[in-house]
């Protein structure tokens, strides 16, 4: 048989597979979705405990960003799925559960991220809003947030990128995303090749697609003078 | 106390770790009055501002402002700040607002006004401070000088009993310096109440009611500009006034 003919038969079997794989990408897109969205939920508020907490806030959260970017996510993936939640007395099934790791540990890095942005913004305008009366909650909201947000942007788009490429660890638990088809697609074929050239394709997909839809937000959300410095 | 009393400073001490920096502070500010503080580097100028309006706690000592004890430990100190205006040396304006909502911000968050309502005094002040038609810029397309007197028309929007300068002239260039002086000084002449630290000689000479010279953490002089500025009965007020004066010489050559 000629290398012609074979990698003709390989396309067409791999042809018949191909929307298999590709409804891998909702499943990858809601891990990623679900992972940022709680990662922001969790990350945002333990930055704001981190810089204007109290001492002992500031050591917990220190602990919590420091567990979760210094173990695993497969050993996260495995503690919480066949440790910690069903200690709790939870049976979480693999997808929500793969959610709940990718934002406890997303929260941690996006923590750091935040604080970054936070603290280089400086103490000047905290106290000066402080001086018109504003409380403490006031000052963060209508005036720091919305700059270390800004500031926080490109960090907050490289997440994305980190956290989409890191799902496919979730392959482990069993979610249906891509490249846990992929591996079926592989089993049932026998033939690797084409199948993996087509996962990482897309999430080099993904990535590009990602970062360049956020980055046209960020565009529109500069300000003159401010972010265009940095 | 008498009505015409805004402010009232006795006895205000405070410490840094082991470095005490306010000693024992004492004085009154009265309706209408330009209070000017200067003294060397170190001496506890905006530490004591800071104490004035509780950004710093002070240690001991107490303060009134316009009759209400504000270092009592039940005041609401937002309310407090409210009626005390700060100019800080650094202009401190929130980049991410335009001028206009950065003098408008503190009337619709802090005292709730209606945006329309809080925008036509906004646009008042910045008319005050002669900068109406650079009311939708941001602070970073905005000069030193016109970024402090955004910063003045911020202050003054809140209609305070008091305002504050912290040096808000030092971090110019030179020629920036007289539009901010203009301004503060035309505030002045209004009978607008006011502390300001500073070391423009004119300034204080023009509109200042009384100079408070301090020295490590005391005021160790006081008295009518004029008279403390070139009558000074301290030696450490004498060598200070020297300094200045051999600076100022120096810049105009
Ligand atoms: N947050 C702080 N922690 C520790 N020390 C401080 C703090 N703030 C001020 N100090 C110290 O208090 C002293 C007085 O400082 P302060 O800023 O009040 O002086 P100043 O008279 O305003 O001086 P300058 O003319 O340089 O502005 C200085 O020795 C300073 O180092
Ligand atoms: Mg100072």
């Amino acid at each position: 048989m000629s290398v012609y003919s074979k990698l003709l038969r390989l396309m067409v079997t791999v042809w018949d597979y191909l929307p298999y794989i590709l409804e891998g990408v909702w499943w990858t897109l809601g891990l990623v979705a679900g992972g940022l969205a709680l990662g922001f939920i969790i990350g945002l508020p333990l930055s704001i405990a981190q810089v204007y907490g109290h001492r002992i806030l500031k050591a917990i959260v220190e602990v919590y960003a420091w567990f979760f970017r210094s173990v695993p996510l497969l050993v996260l993936l495995f503690l919480f799925y066949w440790g910690i939640f069903p200690a709790l007395g939870y049976k979480l099934d693999p997808l929500t559960c793969s959610i709940l790791v990718l934002g406890f540990r997303s929260g941690g890095y996006q923590s750091q991220i935040f604080r970054g942005a936070i603290q280089s913004i400086g103490e000047g305008q905290y106290i000066a809003a402080r001086t018109l009366g504003m409380s403490k909650l006031q000052g963060i909201y209508h005036i720091i947030l919305p700059q270390a947000l800004r500031i926080a942007f490109p960090g907050w788009v490289n997440e994305y990128a980190i956290i989409l490429k890191d799902s496919a660890i979730c392959f482990v638990l069993g979610v249906m995303e891509i490249l846990t088809r992929t591996r079926y697609v592989v089993m049932a074929t026998l033939e690797p090749l084409l199948p993996y050239f087509i996962a990482g394709g897309l999430f080099i997909i993904l990535t590009y697609g990602g970062t360049k839809l956020v980055n046209i937000v960020y565009e529109k959300t500069k300000i003159p003078g401010l972010i265009g410095r940095i | 106390m008498p009505d015409d009393i805004v402010l009232k400073v006795e006895d205000l001490h405070k410490s840094y770790g082991n470095i005490t920096v306010l000693k024992g502070v004492s004085f009154e500010v009265r309706r209408g009055e330009t209070k000017i503080i200067c003294g060397p580097s170190g001496s506890g100028k905006s530490t004591l501002l800071r104490c004035l309006n509780l950004i710093t706690r002070p240690d001991k000592g107490r303060i009134w402002l316009e009759g209400e004890e504000i270092t009592n430990r039940n005041v609401n100190i937002n309310k407090v700040r409210q009626k005390i205006g700060f100019v800080f040396q650094e202009f401190n304006l929130f980049n991410h607002l335009t001028a206009l909502r950065n003098v408008s911000i503190g009337l619709e968050v802090v005292k709730r006004l209606k945006k329309e309502e809080a925008r036509k005094i906004a646009l008042e002040m910045l008319r005050k401070v002669g900068l109406e038609e650079h009311a939708y810029k941001y602070p970073a397309e905005l000069s030193g000088g016109q970024k402090q007197r955004v910063a003045i028309a911020r202050a003054l929007a809140m209609n305070p009993a008091i305002i504050f300068y912290d040096e808000p002239t030092s971090a110019l260039d030179p020629q920036l310096i007289g539009e901010v002086l203009e301004v503060m000084k035309a505030l002045a002449r209004e009978k607008v109440t006011s502390i300001v630290v500073t070391h423009e000689m004119g300034f204080a000479q023009s509109v200042g009611d009384e100079i408070l010279f301090m020295y490590d953490g005391k005021i160790i002089e006081r008295g009518p500009p004029l008279e403390v500025i070139q009558n000074p009965k301290c030696e450490q007020t004498k060598r200070f006034f020297q300094k200045i004066h051999e600076l100022y010489a120096r810049q105009e050559r």
